[in-house]
């Protein structure tokens, strides 16, 4: 039978550890969650009867139904984990004995790893240490309440909470430099041996697949990081920091997609990767979406990476977790000068009957125009000179977007003006795309990297000109020149929402050090990195053989100083002082004992005397006067004299006897 | 002599690790006399059903963590595997120093439960929590404090008279997460007397004693036997009112029994019943004798112990009939 405080500690550390997913549940599903668990509480404090097994089935299936009509089925990862918590929460209702306590708790550390798949962010480490505090403290008071099980009750002791949280936590700071050595060098699989569901990660912010002009729209709010840039030499100027995503051929009058071709199509050329600029690390951040970014023109394909026709980085599987990748871009890249017949098709191509409007002014433009760059710097004088705006908050389009924007509402933000210049390209019969991605970062001086927040999202566009190529256009240039040079946020004159300061980004901006450090060492810290771990040593290389070796050879280090060192963390004191007379005493016996004298516990003080004063007769009288002086401290309440008695023990001397 | 109890029931892969260390242990240290100290060599660590289950969990946690290379759920498996690992020397140190002072067991009538007192004291080294004491179940659990001692109780169901001797039993410890167990076996010379039991409806005692009558039995009683100066916790009914009243000061009456002629429990009073039967009916007189405070002298066949009284004459009969034969 379980005690009031194991089952409030099981109790605990089961709703600690089913916090981040209660978060994260569907509103409705957290009182089904609930209501086990204070059902178990109430059975504690009112002593209620466990419910009948008929009944606890019955609760099983309606929650599982429940479950499985909110997600649809038990695929995919929050579903699973949905399905455990609430398991573990209906397991409370039959958890009556130690054994299902410890099982409880139990699964409650496996729930606290699985929440992992979800976010590994700093707070997490607040997450954790809750999590195995509160399990530690639990599986400790069941312990204590199966070994008095025996008994009818367990005797009191002095280990009150505060002993357990301490015993607890000295417990985990002594099991963390063996963790730690464990993690560093326990080899780790360079591939999975089984894949991560598709559909791993709760919906994550980041450049989509197709642009409607107005869906960037959502990103600019997000301040979460997109990714982060070491650069080996120094950071490029913001005008080149254009970060290359999701390109966009084909266009059906409201939405611009990827096109299957240029998707499918691998770039024939490439960079020369010793000639590029720029060389740079890449901290990418989960997007659930193939892109990998990198400045143009990436002159490197990461692993199971391809790099196609228009330069897009496409990974082989969805980005699920943090992925770190090495790059070099080189601007001054030409790219396809000369341009295959299918993709100048695809690059010309515009659905019928749309934004008849911009198809005359085009027409008229063509007529008057000598060359495509008159055509291209009419266009982006027109953006400049015509009264356009920035802003976040541009009126809905309908039907004609193109036309809408150019001649009525004139605001909007840079999918507007990508969209807009790319089909007036296409109108006056130049090959143009739509380029998405990141534009510009923050510069983070203490870490000297880059920080590329969603909020940095861009959309340009990228014009075919005969002899030179594939060239970026940005028409929010035009407009908005801040925009480039200062960033998307900073651009706006307005604040984005009510909390939005400057200060506060400046701050966010540096605190984000402590993220990209976590995410290097601990997130991104895989099978590559760790063969990499002693470099600083000279061995470059440490294949899994070594690095077990390494491992072995530091844990018994590590293992041999908390032997020495455990015995003083873990040590009980108890909470009473050790009596002083007693103290008193037993320095007077060492005395005694050094002069060869031996004695018993048995022994009173005063049969000792008798004894000492009998081996040792120099001595007698003190030895008899420390004996009486001591009965009379320890028995009588006001005769004895505990600071005489002191003096005397400390100046008690054996002298050796004369003529010996 | 040490008896190992046969398993009853078939074992768990565990318990016949346990049992194969203890007859090793065994064989190597022999019985031990207390006082002795428990000792490195003497005590054993093994993990829990708890623990097992609980490893094989990590392991689990510690595939995923791998396979998704999810370093977070790593780091959590790589914490409490090596905390459950310090658990086994913290529990190897909550057993080890652990002073046994002394053993007893006072002699019990057959049936009854055999009680062996395991004394056990702690020096000042640490504190020790959650200490169990156990045939092959625990059956006694207790903390010990600096500078302190206690004792640990243990049963034994009795089923015979003559020397029970205490079968061995182990000091163990779950403490402090209950994923591992450390034990030591103690093998004790301990033996507790076992008396054969009283015979429920004995015939009355005998009155063939040859002894005189001794002195009455003071106290409660229905004649009055004198009057004696009152002394606080007298009853008020025993006040003698008017003698006291005469000398101007309290006198209580005093009371007694008279006594009965002293018994001579003869074994061959009992002729015609068989040697347990006869063995329990003297059992039961010498406990009705003692009982009544009267001289009682035993014979049996082979011995004879003369006319006595008294707690230590008691313990000579009633031993005399535990081991008669045996």
């Amino acid at each position: 039978m379980l005690n009031r405080l194991s089952v409030l500690w099981t109790v605990t550390a089961l709703v600690i550890s089913m916090l981040p997913q209660l978060a994260s549940m569907p509103f409705h599903l957290v009182p089904i969650t609930l209501l086990p668990i204070v059902w178990r509480l109430m059975a504690e404090f009112r002593q209620w009867k466990p419910i009948p097994m008929i009944l606890r089935v019955l609760a099983t299936a309606l929650a599982v139904g429940a479950l499985v009509t909110t997600y649809g089925g038990l695929m995919g990862r929050r579903a699973a984990v949905s399905m455990l918590v609430l398991m573990l929460s209906l397991k409370l209702l039959e958890t009556f004995r130690i054994r299902d306590a410890r099982i409880v708790v139990s699964l409650s550390l496996f729930l606290c790893a699985t929440q992992f798949l979800f976010s590994q962010g700093i707070p997490m480490i607040i997450y954790i240490i809750a999590c195995l505090l509160s399990s530690l403290i639990s599986f400790m008071y069941l312990q204590r309440c199966e070994a008095f099980s025996v008994l009818d009750e367990e005797p009191e002791s002095d280990r009150k909470l505060l002993t357990e949280l301490g015993f607890g936590a000295s417990l985990m700071a002594l099991a963390l430099p063996i963790g730690i050595t464990l993690f560093l060098l326990f080899p780790r699989w360079g591939s999975p041996l089984w894949g991560l569901p598709e559909d791993a990660l709760d919906a994550r912010s980041g450049l989509s697949d197709s642009m409607t002009p107005g869906s960037i729209q959502n990103l600019f709010m997000d301040d979460s990081p997109a990714f982060r840039a070491k650069f080996e030499g120094g950071v490029p100027r913001n005008s080149d920091l254009y970060w290359r995503g999701p390109v966009f051929w084909n266009f059906d009058g409201s939405t611009w997609e990827v096109s299957y071709l240029s998707r499918n199509l691998l770039a024939d050329n490439k960079p020369d990767p010793e000639k590029a600029p720029f060389r740079y690390d890449v901290q990418m951040e989960p997007t659930e979406q193939r892109w990998l970014f990198a400045l143009d023109y990436p002159a490197l394909t990461p692993r199971r990476t391809k790099m196609t026709v228009d330069y897009q980085l496409i990974a082989s599987r969805p980005v699920t977790r943090l992925l770190s990748y090495t790059m070099a871009s080189d601007p001054g890249f030409q790219d396809s000068p000369v341009l295959r017949q299918t993709l100048l098709r695809a690059a010309l191509a515009l659905p019928e009957g749309f934004n008849p409007r911009t198809a005359a002014m085009m027409a008229d433009w063509r007529k008057e125009a000598g060359s495509d760059s008159e055509i291209i710097r009419r266009a982006l004088q027109h953006f400049n000179q015509q009264q356009f705006h920035y802003t976040l908050n541009p009126p809905l389009l309908s039907q004609h977007t193109v036309d809408e924007f150019l001649f009525d509402t004139k605001e909007g933000f840079c999918e507007h003006y990508a969209s807009a210049f790319t089909v007036m390209m296409r109108m006056a019969g130049i090959p143009a795309r739509v380029v998405t991605g990141y534009q510009g970062g923050f510069y983070n001086p203490i870490g000297s990297y880059l920080l590329v927040r969603q909020s940095d999202a861009h959309a340009w566009s990228e014009v075919w000109v005969r002899g030179s190529g594939w060239t970026r256009i940005d028409p929010t240039a035009a407009v908005a020149p801040e925009r480039v040079q200062q960033g998307a946020v900073d651009s706006l004159e307005q604040r984005r929402y009510l909390l939005d300061f400057e200060w506060l980004r400046n701050a966010r901006n540096t605190f984000d050090l402590f993220q990209r450090g976590w995410n290097n060492w601990v997130i991104t810290f895989g099978a590559d990195r760790q063969s990499r771990l002693f470099s600083i040593f000279g061995w470059e290389y440490l294949g899994p053989a070594k690095l077990v070796i390494a491992m072995i050879a530091i844990l018994l280090i590590t293992g041999a100083v908390i032997f020495l060192v455990a015995p003083m963390l873990l040590k009980f004191r108890s909470s009473r002082k050790p009596d002083p007379l007693l103290r008193l005493w037993g320095k007077f016996i060492k005395k005694l004992e050094k002069a060869g004298f031996v004695s018993h516990p048995s022994m009173g003080a005063m049969e000792l005397a008798a004894n000492a004063g009998g081996q040792l007769k120099y001595e007698s009288d003190a030895i008899f006067r420390i004996a009486e002086l001591y009965t009379l401290c320890r028995y009588s309440r006001d005769m004895g004299n505990e600071a005489e008695l002191t003096e005397l023990i400390n100046c008690f001397e054996i002298r050796s006897a004369p003529g010996s | 002599m040490v008896t190992v109890a046969t398993p009853p029931a078939p074992r768990s892969f565990v318990s016949s690790i346990s049992d194969r260390i203890k007859q090793r242990v065994h064989k190597k240290r022999g019985p031990m006399t207390p006082p002795f100290e428990l000792a490195y060599r003497q005590i054993f660590v093994l993990p829990t059903k708890f623990g097992w289950g609980f490893g094989f969990m990590l392991i689990f946690m510690a595939l995923g963590g791998l396979n998704f290379n999810n370093n977070m759920a790593l780091i959590l498996v790589f914490l409490l595997a090596t905390i459950a690992q310090l658990t086994t020397l913290i529990a190897y140190r909550n057993l080890s120093g652990l002073k046994v002072d002394s053993i007893h067991a006072e002699p019990v009538f057959c049936g009854e439960y055999a009680h062996f007192r395991v004394f056990a004291s702690n020096g000042n080294e640490r504190q020790r929590f959650a200490i169990q004491a156990g045939f092959r179940q625990a059956q006694d659990c207790k903390n010990f404090k600096l500078n302190s001692y206690d004792s640990f109780l243990l049963q034994r169901p009795t089923y015979k008279r003559g020397w029970l001797e205490m079968p061995s039993f182990r000091l163990e410890t779950r403490f402090p997460l209950g994923l591992f167990k450390a034990w030591s076996w103690i093998f004790p010379q301990t033996r507790c007397l076992v008396y054969p039991a009283p015979a429920r409806k004995a015939p009355p005692l005998p009155k063939t004693g040859h002894g005189h009558s001794g002195p009455a039995r003071r106290g409660d009683g229905d004649e009055v036997h004198g009057l004696r100066k009152y002394q606080p916790g007298d009853s008020r009914q025993r006040v003698a009112w008017r003698a006291s009243a005469r000398h101007d000061e309290l006198y209580s009456m005093e009371m007694e029994t008279p006594r009965e002629d002293a018994c001579e429990l003869d074994w061959d009073l009992l002729r015609g019943s068989e040697v347990e039967k006869r063995l329990s009916i003297l059992t039961a007189w010498v406990i009705a004798a003692d009982h009544k405070q009267l001289s009682y002298s035993l014979i049996l066949p082979d011995s004879a112990i003369p006319v006595g009284k008294g707690d230590s004459h008691r313990s000579r009969c009633l031993e005399a009939l535990a081991l008669y034969l045996l």
